[in-house]
This record gives C-alpha cells, structure tokens and sequence, in this order.
C-alpha cells in the first residue's frame, strides 16, 4: 500500500516535471525564416533576398502538408515582396489571404492593396510606353 | 525515498516568484491580439545591433500567440513616414499606431548591452534587452521584461593549456561572427518572453494567469 502511493507520487511528480520540459507541440512552421530574413539584412543583395523569398514560400507549403496555420505576417511579407518586384496582382492576392486567415490585419492589408493598385496602372503604362 | 530527497530540492533553491497576473494584470484587461514592432533603440556600443536584432523578435512573439505585423514591412511603412528612430516616439501618444496599422499594442525593444566584455582573466559576451508593450488605446505599459544573457567565454579555464587555447579560439571565432550575436539575442528574447501572458492564438490563452516566473526585477528597482 506504501508502496503503491510512493509510485503514484513520483508518477505525479514525473507528470509535472514532463510537462514542463516536454517540447510543447508547435504552433507555426517557421522553418529557417528568421535565418534567411537576418542574411538579408546582413548581406542586401539579390541572392540573400531570393533565399528568403524562397523560404516563406517553403514556409506556407510545409504548413499546409502539416495542416498547421501559416504563420502571421509570411502571406504579407511575400506580397510585399511581390509588390516590390511589379508583380502586383500576385501581391493583391497575398494581401488578401494574410486578411483572410488573419483578420486583424486586414486594415493594414488594405492599405497595402492600395498600394499595390496604385503602382499596377503606372507599370502597365511604363511597360506599354517601352514595348 | 527519492521522493523525500526530491522534494526539500524543489524548494530549497527557488528564487523570488511571481505570477503574470500579479505582474501584468493589463494584460489581462485589454487582450492585445495585434503587435507592432518597432526599430529596436540602440544603446549599445555595437552600431550594426539594431539592424541584427531586429530580426529576431517577430519569430517568437508569434509563437507566444499574437498576431505579428511582418516587420520588413512595417519598417519601411515607418521610413516613407519619415520614422526611423523609435526614440523620437516614446513619449508621443500611440493612437496613431492604431489609426495607421490598426495595431493594439507596440513593442518597444531596446538593446542594453551587445557586446565583449574583457577582463584581466576572463571575457563575456552579454546581450541584453529591454522591452516594453505599450497599448496603442491608453498609452499604458502593459508588460515590460529584461532578458539578458552572458556567456563566460573563458569558463573557468584560465589555467591555459590547451583548454585555455580552444577558449581563446571560441572568444576570436564570436568576434568575427556577428550571427552568434543574434543566437544569443533570441535566447535573450525567450528568457524575457517567457513572463509574457500568452495572446489568442496560443491554446494556453487566459489560463495562464498563475503560472510563476522568476522574478528579475533588479534590486535598487524593486526597491522603488
């Protein structure tokens, strides 16, 4: 009988102590994002930057394999690259999503597909006028 | 037995407690769901520590369940509005945070420390950061934490020898790599982090008023 309580105290005890130090299951993938992002600050150069772009798209196809929500802010971070390479419609949509999925953000996320409005007629002008 | 051994150790070393909602009750009150970060204030010696850190904030403060705006993107919004030192805005009313972003809450980071330390028979690096959340309605502090962290890179081996070489080589290899820094400013962040109620997104969400943490308030401070 001692004994057995014995047991289910340390059974208690081990409980506590595996959940404190148990890895708790992750929220987000966020792969190598802080990573890639910091090398595109240190370095500034194309190839930095492509490897960053590169991992928020890594970031939101892992996610959706593992099922998980895509992190706050990887949708709008690529829009706004997209939005910086003249790619605005693929921007709009990015902005779109990080609205949908989060929608605390969609005020900023508007401004931005105002933005990306206002930028999409004066490309298509400046491409019209160099063609 | 080992229980009786184990539970005077539990107690015997615990250093002063306190708990979130104790701590952060506003917290509890306003549930900012949205977080701005701001361009870290820069006290440091190093001058490329703003650009470093900054980097390293946004990862973590998702993972404690809030909503973080892209910080590539909220800097430059800054920049073209003519903000790039945070240091011109902290005494200025947050609204405007609120207007222009729709952001509930700003985190304001400074960093302290970031840098070698060397002493006659031993050097640390120490990165230390301040934080404050401010909420964008009433100006308030919400939640405000030191995390700071010191490696002793000599580690006691200052007997020479060949353990005393590999130490020197470890304290020239942080020299020349900025990148350690920024390792050691994330364990930083989640050092100070760990004080931080968790926002809406996390499943531990408003029930983790009671849960301790370890109080790091410095002395002459609390003593206020």
């Amino acid at each position: 009988m001692k004994k057995t309580f014995a047991w289910s105290i340390l059974g208690i005890l081990c409980w506590f102590f595996l959940n404190g130090c148990a890895v708790q299951k992750q929220l987000y993938y966020f792969g190598d994002y802080s990573n890639t992002l910091y090398s595109s600050k240190k370095f500034q150069d194309e190839e930095s930057l492509l490897k960053h772009k590169q991992e928020l798209e890594k970031i939101i196809s892992e996610s959706e394999t593992k099922k998980m929500l895509v992190p706050p802010g990887i949708y709008a971070e690529l829009g706004f690259l997209n939005l910086k390479s003249n790619n605005s419609k693929e921007a709009i949509v990015l902005f779109q999503t990080e609205a949908k999925i989060y929608p605390e953000s969609k005020y900023l996320m508007d401004r931005l597909i105002q933005m990306a409005n206002k930028k999409d007629p004066e490309i298509s002008a400046v491409s019209n006028s160099t063609e | 037995m080992i229980v009786i051994l184990l539970i005077p150790m539990m107690f015997s070393c615990m250093p002063k407690m306190n708990t979130k909602v104790s701590e952060f009750p506003l917290m509890y009150e306003e549930h900012p769901l949205s977080i701005l970060i701001l361009p870290p204030m820069n006290e440091s010696t190093a001058a490329d520590a703003k650009q470093y850190y900054s980097t390293t904030i946004q990862e973590p403060l998702a993972y404690m369940g809030y909503y973080t705006f892209p910080y590539p993107i909220t800097e430059e919004i800054l920049k073209m509005e003519g903000i790039y030192d945070t240091e011109l805005l902290v005494n200025l009313p947050l609204t405007r945070f609120k207007e222009y972003f729709g952001a509930d809450a700003v985190l304001f980071t400074t960093i302290k420390k970031w840098d070698l330390s060397y002493m006659v028979l031993a050097s640390n690096l120490e990165v230390s950061i301040d934080c404050a959340l401010k909420s964008t309605s009433t100006d308030q502090v919400l939640w405000t934490y030191t995390g700071t962290v010191v490696v002793d890179l000599s580690g006691g081996n200052t007997g020479g020898g060949l353990v005393g070489l590999i130490a020197q080589a470890v304290v020239t290899a942080i020299n020349s790599a900025a990148a350690d820094y920024v390792t050691y400013a994330r364990q930083a962040n989640y050092r100070a982090l760990y004080s931080m109620p968790f926002g809406r997104y996390h499943p531990q969400y408003n029930k983790d008023k009671n849960v301790e943490f370890i109080d790091q308030t410095p002395e002459e401070k609390a003593a206020n």
